[in-house]
């Protein structure tokens, strides 16, 4: 369900806005201004029976444990986040 | 090493671990999928409080057919049969609520209405939960009462509906008959499939549920599937830490860990840990560990690595190594003989 050319291609950096009052709201507060690379591209998700409309493209974007919590950990964060909620870096 | 914590599939060992996962579970469901519903109904007029007092005197609830054991001396003869009672109740209220998602009058209640409502974006909105406490035997007397007054709500609400046209008594009765049967031996036959076929599993990685209609698994309300494959590289592991969004018709009930705030908190902030604490699972240092939050409409499950000793078998064999566990990612796919040690502890009880 792809239209147009999404606005990010598979290994961007980008940033998560840290606040977005108008976008959906399904953003996890931990991930906010965060860095992560964009590792999947879904496009616009046609889902009618669980929402009104249609939500903007969605990407899955990849995180370090270690540089969203600051600890040590080698793991890592996949996350499904809007295009809204994105900035290039 | 001994299994840790968490083992959904034995038979009643740990009686406080039974009555807490009810409690929280008939909490959730009361508070989270049910409530919020009458509320939003009520809102819009679509079914007021009073059309459901009203139904609930045009056709009284039965009873529940449960005499409830109050006598403290003979408590402990009776526990389990009454945990097992309670269960058998709280899944039959669980179906039934799933049967009152009908639009009314035009009015059909969307996933992200009952989120508004039920508090998920504002916890102001939240619907309190009751809190549980005393000995086992009070616990589940309560759990006694609390879920015969629940059933006499939802069931003047599932009146309420039919005397408002939304519902047709005679479809309700089929749908009773067949509700339930999503369940994670739908998971299991998609792992399976995989495992044995390098096109399908393509198909699956990258078109996620189109590929999986060729298995006759009803396609249910995902938004989209997503499948994480475990690797030599990668162990994967799926939460939802914003509420609990799981594949429910992929996997049949959600577990109740994963709805715990336990388990979604620290599985992000310590994922190689909290499955060491909280699984027992040792995931090797060589192979990263990579938590998916379901934050959208990706209901994410993972695709287990196929256990050795394994060569040469049929797909159906195949799918009894898959636990749920092992499709959230909190354990592996079980070996043949971890399978077999488990059927024989099933055979023994």
């Amino acid at each position: 369900m792809t239209d147009a050319a999404p606005a990010f291609r598979i290994g961007d950096r980008v940033r998560v806005k840290s606040a977005k009052l108008d976008g959906n709201p399904r953003t996890p507060p931990y991930i906010r201004g965060k860095v992560g690379v964009v590792t999947g591209i879904h496009g616009r998700i046609d889902n009618p029976v669980d929402h009104h409309g249609v939500y903007p493209p969605l990407y899955t974007v990849e995180f370090e444990v270690r540089e969203v919590f600051g600890t040590d950990s080698a793991d890592r964060l996949a996350v499904d986040i809007h295009d809204d909620w994105l900035e290039a870096l | 090493m001994a299994d840790t914590i968490i083992r959904p599939h034995s038979h009643m060992q740990d009686f406080e671990a039974h009555v807490r996962a009810v409690e929280e579970d008939l909490e959730y469901y009361r508070t989270k999928r049910f409530e919020p519903r009458v509320i939003h109904f009520h809102r819009r007029g679509a079914i007021t409080f009073y059309d459901i007092l009203e139904a609930a005197a045009a056709a009284p609830a039965a009873s529940a057919g449960v005499q409830t054991v109050h006598d403290a001396d003979h408590v402990h003869d009776t526990l389990e049969p009454r945990i097992r009672a309670v269960e058998d109740r709280l899944d039959a209220y669980v179906k039934n609520i799933a049967l009152t998602g009908v639009p009314v009058r035009g009015n059909r209640m969307v996933i992200d209405d009952g989120r508004i409502e039920r508090g998920d974006y504002d916890p102001f909105l939240r619907i309190a939960k009751k809190p549980h406490g005393g000995t086992l035997a009070e616990r589940i007397a309560h759990l006694e009462e609390d879920m015969t007054r629940y059933e006499r709500l939802l069931h003047a609400f599932t009146q309420a509906l039919v005397i408002a046209g939304a519902l047709d008594p005679a479809a309700l009765d089929r749908q009773r008959a067949q509700a339930g049967e999503p369940s994670m031996r739908n998971g299991a036959r998609i792992v399976a499939r995989a495992w044995v076929d390098p096109t399908f599993k393509e198909a699956l990685l990258s078109k996620g549920r189109e590929a999986v209609r060729e298995l006759d698994i009803p396609p249910g309300r995902l938004g989209k599937m997503g499948v994480a494959e475990n690797t030599e590289a990668v162990h994967n592991v799926v939460v939802c830490t914003l509420c609990s969004c799981y594949p429910y018709d992929l996997l049949g009930d959600t577990p109740w860990w994963y709805k715990s705030e336990a388990y979604r908190q620290q599985i992000v902030r310590d994922p190689r840990g909290t499955l060491a604490q909280m699984f027992g699972l040792q995931v090797p240092s060589h192979i990263a560990v990579r938590v998916h939050d379901s934050t959208s409409d990706i209901r994410w499950i993972v695709l287990p690595r196929r256990p050795a000793g394994t060569e040469g078998w049929s797909e159906d064999e195949l799918a009894t190594l898959v636990t749920r566990e092992s499709l959230i990612g909190t354990a592996e796919a079980l070996s043949p003989g971890e399978r077999d040690a488990l059927r024989q502890l099933g055979a023994a009880e």
